[in-house]
Formats: structure tokens, C-alpha cells, sequence
């Protein structure tokens, strides 16, 4: 099985936030950007905690199969991959956005196409604390 | 170098923004503290009273902010009412970084507005909003009340009832657990009627050399994690210094009287580390988690009622509201802490002005009738928790007084020689020796941070210096740590970036400078600083040193004035002498 990027400990985290621009820095050729990142981090205040959140790779992924274009495909071990980026261009209705209940799957609007988690593990690798690890499952 | 050069001015008169153009500034002078003293000294209006709205208020970020791990801080210039002159203020937490992804390299407020008002920043977006409901709150509920749970990056940066009631030592809380704490700067806002801004943005940072960026990121944040270079920051957190500093006999307890706490131990950061620490919380791409977060439950009636709430501690806080006033139980402290915070003053200052009240009662020079009743002995928890309730509603006379600073105080009441302050601001909790008193009172800011004479004098414990090797390294600390603050990095992770570290950086975003160049900017840096403050009248000769400080033992024993004024001389003469050259 390939690795794949877990919440390990989520209690730990301190909201340095290195996961989501170690993410932009991968994903998009050393650009940091808040909004270029395939995590999310909220800093919530009812809790007073940081809450990450990760796309966990699903095995029959909903928001591939979500995708009326077929332009995602699942990765081996599952999560998405895009097949098809012209489809997502033209695409007015983002159902692959809409079908992650955790929320973890962002638009780019530059792009005009989902930031996809590649399961790089880049986040974890900056992780100061295994919140987030990047481990075979 | 991605919007650095884009200022956004912002007049709180007129209700409007607009942004300028200003790539003459970065070139000359970096970023940050370098940009923010040229922006500052455009606008303010030499000799006028600190509240005078023309008087500009600068936030800035540099070139390495959002970039670079540990880089983290915003440094704000304004005109102090503590000093009466040049004031800055350095704070962490999301500011700096929300303020890059917004697109600025500085934010310059100008202007009154009639009525209290919110700033709501979201990229190139500015607008003004009635603060009406957020009046009166502390800046934790405001922090609580305006944060959301955007992607974009946030930042929350509000003032309490101290501020909005200008008592001129209250601070600016960013994102709840950061501070610009020194000199006054939300008397200013108070005095301004802005209660809160927040700041959100969603651009990006594009360094011009991305390959040497990434590797250069991965060594520093390596260096960072795996070496002991900031380890203490992240461990114990700064409370490690109390047990440091009791060893060395230079904690100052009981109003600088003595310099040894005989229960140190007890309210030690390991103490507490082992026993009220919660959780730790970090800056924008800083792994250290440097802000120590405690967890209280006070009760507030039978059967188990607790109210849960979080603490902010480090050294500066615990010093001076803790081995200063001789409280010597660690749930104390937090609560005064938590209380001053809650309020929204300097810790510090605020420290200082109840050991001298304490001081000043159990001397008889203040009695009871101008207590208002209120019996102020050391150690008494209660009793300051009432004070400073009494000083942010201006309760009395010496509580209005109290709310003006030590200078106001001592004008009225005498006292003067154990009213720990040098040119206005608060005596720091470091009584090492010479070196910490000189070092404070050239330090452009005033601050223990700007040249660290307290590590100087930590240093001549082991190994001795000659005067001159002493005031030269005061100059030399200060002119380096002047380039530091025009990045802006954190003080914490002034051991990682080395000089040589600190060019490297800078050509991965496309600055050329070398090492000598960025001394010397460092050094044009203190003189522009300096030339405003001499033009007001400033002159650190002509400044009172509390006799305190010559009386009680320092970690290098006891101090002499004559020889502290000799040291003096010798700073100005070859500070001065080599900058005609």
C-alpha cells in the first residue's frame, strides 16, 4: 500500500500552520498561499483549539464518484487524482466540492480545478508535533 | 517582493483609504522597523502632544514575514505618551502574516474618528464599521466575537477598557494570546476611538527564487527543531529565566529591593510547566510554541462552579506582576495577569506601579484616604486584584494618576527613587548590572529587547569586558537586531538567523545586501530614530535613574552611579563620534 497522510494527534496542534503552506510550497512550485492548500486549519474559539483537517484518501471517494465530467479518478489506495483537467475548466458546478463532508476539498479559482492532496506528505514532514503523520496504512 | 513596496494608508477622519506606491522605502530601508520609522517620520509633528491625531501610527511587516519560519512579528511605530516621543512595539500571532497575503508591507493609520470604530480589512477591501457593540468588551471577547473560520489568513488585533479609557500604558492584543505591549500604543488607538481592526488575507507569496527558498526553508527549520537554539523558548517557555535569574541574584522582588525571590522555586516556569501549563501556541510558520498558555478554574459559587480560563504567561509578566509585588502562590500570578489582560495594560508598567504603590503606602507617603480604603501590603492578591480594577475606572485621584504612568505618580505623590522607570517606560525584570540599566536607556524603544544589556552583563559574569568592549557591544547589538526587526523576525530566533543566514534570505526574495551593508542600515537605522527623539528634547544624560537601581545588589554586585554616568559618556562620545565619520 502507498503512504498516506494521517491525523495522528490532533490535540497537539499549536496553529503554526507550516502543514498548509508546506502544502502551497509543494503543490504549486514554492508559492505560499493560504488559499493554495489542500488543508485546512481553523482556529476554533468555542474550544479554543485548532482543529486540522485533512483529506484522509477515501477508498471509493465520494467526490470522485461525484464527478459528472469523470475527470477524477481514484489514486491506488484511494483519495482522488485529476484526469481530465479540461473537463474541470468548463465545470459550473463543482460537485466534487460539494460531496466532501469534511469540507477538505477547496477550489482554485485560478486553476479552475480542486487542489488535490497528491498524499505527499510534505505537511507532516513539517509537523512540529505528529499531528499530522505520513505513514503506509 | 511581492506588494511590500504597497502601503495603505488609512484616514479614520475622513472614513477612506488609499494605497501608495512607496518602493523608494524597501530599497533604502528593507522592511519593517526600517520602513515604519521613514513612514512615521513623514507624518508626525515634532513637539506635539502624543494624542495629536496627525501623529501617525505605522504597522509593518518585512520581506521574510509569511516566508520564513519564526519570522513572525509586526513592529509598530507611533508617538508614545510614556515618553513623549518616538514610541515601538513589536507583536506576533497572525498579524504579520495576514497583512503580507492581504498585500501590504505596512498599514499607516491617521486621523480621529468621531465615533468608535472597526476596521474590517479583507485584501484590497477597507471598510469602516460602527464599534458600538464591541465597546467595553475585554480584547479576548472581541477576539472571540470577530473571528471566524475563514481559510484566509485572520488576524484580530483589538484594545480593552484600559485602552479605550487612554490610559497611557494600555497595550494592543493581536489574536488573544499576542501583544504590542510597551509604550502606550492603545492609549493611542483609545485616544483615536478605533477598538478593533481585522485584517484577512487570501493572496500569495511568490519568492523569486523558489528552489533556493525551499532548501533554505528546510535548513532553518531544521535548525530550529533539532538544535537547542531555541529550546528554552519552547520548554519552559521565558518563565525559565526566574529561576535563572534568582540563582544569578538579579530577580527583583519586592520593588526592586532585593534580587533573590525566597519562593522562586514555587512559582518557577518548571513549576508550573509540571502543574498549570495547558497547551502551547505558535505563530505563522514558527514550529516553537513559544506562548505557554496556563488553564485556571476560579469558582464562583458552590457545588463545583468553575469558570475555565486561559492564562498567557511568560517571564516579563510573572516578574513584574508576581516576584515584584512578592506573591508567591502561581494561580495568583495568572489571575493578576489574566486580569490585566483582560483590562488590556502593559504587564510590565503595570507591575512597576503597584510595587510602587505598595512601596509608597507602607511608607506613609500615600495613606488610606487616598487609597480610597484600600490596604495595599505586598503579597496581597486581593488588594491588586481591586487596584487594578480601580486604575481601568479611573476610581480616585491616585488611581487616575496611576493610570498616567510612574512619572505622573511620583510628579504628584514624590517617591521618585523607587519608581522603577527610566525616560517613562518600565523597568524590566533584569537588575544584572550596568550593562542592563545602559542598554535600556540609550535603546532607541527602551526595551531590554533592542540591545540586551542584561545578556551582556550575563556574559561579563564568566568573562570580563573593558568599558569600551562594553558600550560597543551595546551599539553593535542594537544596530544588528535593528535589521532583525525590519524582517520581522521574532527576538526568540535571533540565534538561528546569523548574519550570514539573514543575506542568504534576503537574496531568495531579491534583496542583494551583504552583511556590512545590512550593518550599516542597521546603524542609519538607530540615527533616524534618535535624530526624531533629540528633536523633541531628548537627551539620555538628562534622564533620572531611580537611586534603587545603585542601591540594591545586582548580579554583578553593587552598582555606582558615578560609574554608571562615566559608561554613559562613553556610549554617546564614540556612539556619536562614529557616526559624523
Amino acid at each position: 500500500m502507498p503512504a498516506r497522510i494521517r491525523l495522528a494527534n490532533p490535540e497537539r496542534c499549536i496553529g503554526c500552520m507550516n502543514c498548509i503552506f508546506a502544502c502551497s510550497r509543494e503543490l504549486y512550485g514554492g508559492i505560499l498561499s493560504p488559499l493554495k492548500s489542500a488543508l485546512k486549519l481553523v482556529y476554533d474559539t468555542p474550544s479554543r483549539k485548532f482543529i486540522v483537517s485533512i483529506c484522509p484518501g477515501c477508498v471509493d471517494a465520494p467526490c470522485v464518484n461525484a464527478c459528472p465530467h469523470k475527470a477524477l479518478a481514484e489514486q491506488p489506495g484511494g483519495g482522488p487524482t485529476l484526469i481530465n483537467p479540461e473537463k474541470c475548466r468548463s465545470c459550473e458546478t463543482r460537485d466534487c466540492i460539494k460531496a466532501c463532508i469534511l469540507g477538505v476539498l477547496f477550489w482554485d479559482d485560478e486553476r479552475r480545478a480542486p487542489i488535490i492532496c497528491t498524499q505527499c506528505g510534505e505537511c507532516a514532514k513539517y509537523c512540529p508535533h505528529e499531528v499530522i503523520v505520513y505513514r503506509e496504512v | 517582493m511581492d506588494g511590500l513596496s504597497r502601503i495603505l494608508y488609512i484616514d479614520l477622519s475622513e472614513k477612506k483609504s488609499w494605497v501608495e506606491d512607496r518602493k523608494d522605502l524597501i530599497e533604502d530601508r528593507i522592511g519593517g522597523l526600517g520602513i515604519a520609522v521613514k513612514l512615521y517620520s513623514e507624518g508626525c509633528k515634532l513637539g506635539s502632544d502624543p494624542m495629536d491625531p496627525e501623529n501617525p501610527v505605522v504597522f509593518a511587516v518585512g520581506p521574510l514575514n509569511g516566508l520564513y519560519p519564526s519570522i513572525s512579528k509586526t513592529v509598530a511605530v507611533f508617538k508614545s505618551p510614556l515618553t513623549g516621543t518616538y514610541g515601538e512595539s513589536h507583536a506576533g500571532g497572525r498579524l504579520a502574516m495576514a497583512v503580507r497575503m492581504a498585500g501590504y508591507g505596512a498599514i499607516v493609520l491617521v486621523g480621529y474618528s468621531d465615533k468608535p470604530i472597526f476596521i474590517d480589512i479583507e485584501n484590497s477591501e477597507v471598510r469602516f464599521r460602527n464599534a458600538k457593540p464591541l465597546l467595553g468588551l475585554s480584547s479576548l471577547e472581541v477576539e472571540e466575537r470577530l473571528r471566524t473560520s475563514t481559510r484566509a489568513v485572520e488576524s484580530i488585533v483589538s484594545i480593552g477598557l484600559a485602552g479605550e479609557r487612554v490610559c497611557f500604558y494600555a497595550s494592543v492584543n493581536v489574536d488573544r494570546y499576542n501583544y504590542f505591549g510597551r509604550l502606550g500604543l492603545g492609549a493611542i488607538l483609545g485616544s483615536r476611538n478605533l477598538k478593533a481592526l481585522r485584517i484577512r488575507g487570501s493572496g500569495s507569496l511568490k519568492p523569486i527564487d523558489p528552489e533556493g527558498y525551499r532548501k533554505l526553508f528546510e535548513k532553518l527549520y531544521k535548525r530550529i527543531v533539532e538544535t537547542d537554539a531555541m529550546a528554552k523558548y519552547h520548554y519552559t517557555g521565558t518563565p525559565a529565566n526566574i529561576m535563572v535569574l534568582n540563582e544569578i541574584g538579579a530577580l527583583p522582588t519586592r520593588n526592586f529591593r532585593e534580587s533573590r525571590f525566597e519562593y522562586a522555586e514555587d512559582i518557577s516556569g518548571e513549576r508550573i510547566g509540571e502543574t498549570l501549563l495547558e497547551r502551547k501556541v505558535s505563530c505563522p510558520l514558527c514550529p516553537i510554541g513559544c506562548m505557554h498558555i496556563a488553564r485556571l478554574r476560579l469558582e464562583f459559587a458552590k457545588g463545583y462552579e468553575y469558570e475555565p480560563i486561559d492564562v498567557y504567561y511568560n517571564y516579563e509578566s510573572m516578574y513584574a506582576l508576581g516576584t515584584n509585588l512578592c506573591l508567591k502562590n502561581p494561580t495568583d500570578i495568572l489571575r493578576l495577569i489574566y486580569t490585566a489582560n483582560l483590562y488590556g495594560f502593559d504587564t510590565m508598567l503595570l507591575g512597576n506601579i503597584l510595587a510602587w504603590m505598595t512601596e509608597a503606602y507602607e511608607l506613609g507617603l500615600i495613606s488610606d484616604r487616598d487609597t480610597n480604603g484600600l490596604k495595599l501590603n505586598w503579597g496581597d492578591i486581593d488588594a491588586y486584584l481591586d487596584a487594578v480594577k480601580r486604575i481601568a475606572y479611573g476610581e480616585g485621584d491616585l488611581y487616575i494618576y496611576a493610570a498616567q504612568g510612574l512619572k505622573q505618580l511620583t510628579d504628584i505623590y514624590g517617591g521618585r527613587d523607587y519608581a522603577m522607570q527610566i525616560a517613562g517606560n518600565g523597568i524590566p525584570g533584569y537588575h544584572t548590572g550596568y550593562a542592563s540599566i545602559l542598554g535600556f536607556l540609550v535603546a532607541s524603544r527602551h526595551s531590554h529587547n533592542s540591545n540586551a544589556g542584561y545578556d551582556i552583563d550575563q556574559q561579563a559574569l564568566k568573562k570580563s569586558f573593558t568599558d569600551e568592549e562594553l558600550v560597543d557591544r551595546i551599539a553593535a547589538e542594537e544596530d544588528w537586531r535593528n535589521i532583525l526587526v525590519s524582517l520581522v523576525a521574532c527576538m526568540f530566533s535571533r540565534r538561528v538567523y546569523t548574519p550570514d543566514l539573514v543575506v542568504e534570505a534576503l537574496r531568495t526574495v531579491g534583496f542583494g545586501y551583504g552583511v556590512d551593508e545590512l550593518m550599516e542600515i542597521g546603524r542609519e537605522i538607530y540615527m533616524d530614530i534618535y535624530g526624531l527623539k533629540s528633536k523633541e528634547g531628548f537627551d539620555p544624560r538628562r534622564i533620572y535613574i531611580p537611586r534603587r537601581l545603585f542601591e540594591t545588589p545586582s548580579a554583578t554586585g553593587v552598582l555606582s552611579e558615578e560609574r554608571f554616568r562615566k559608561l554613559l559618556e562613553l556610549y554617546m562620545e564614540r556612539r556619536f563620534k562614529s557616526s559624523s565619520t
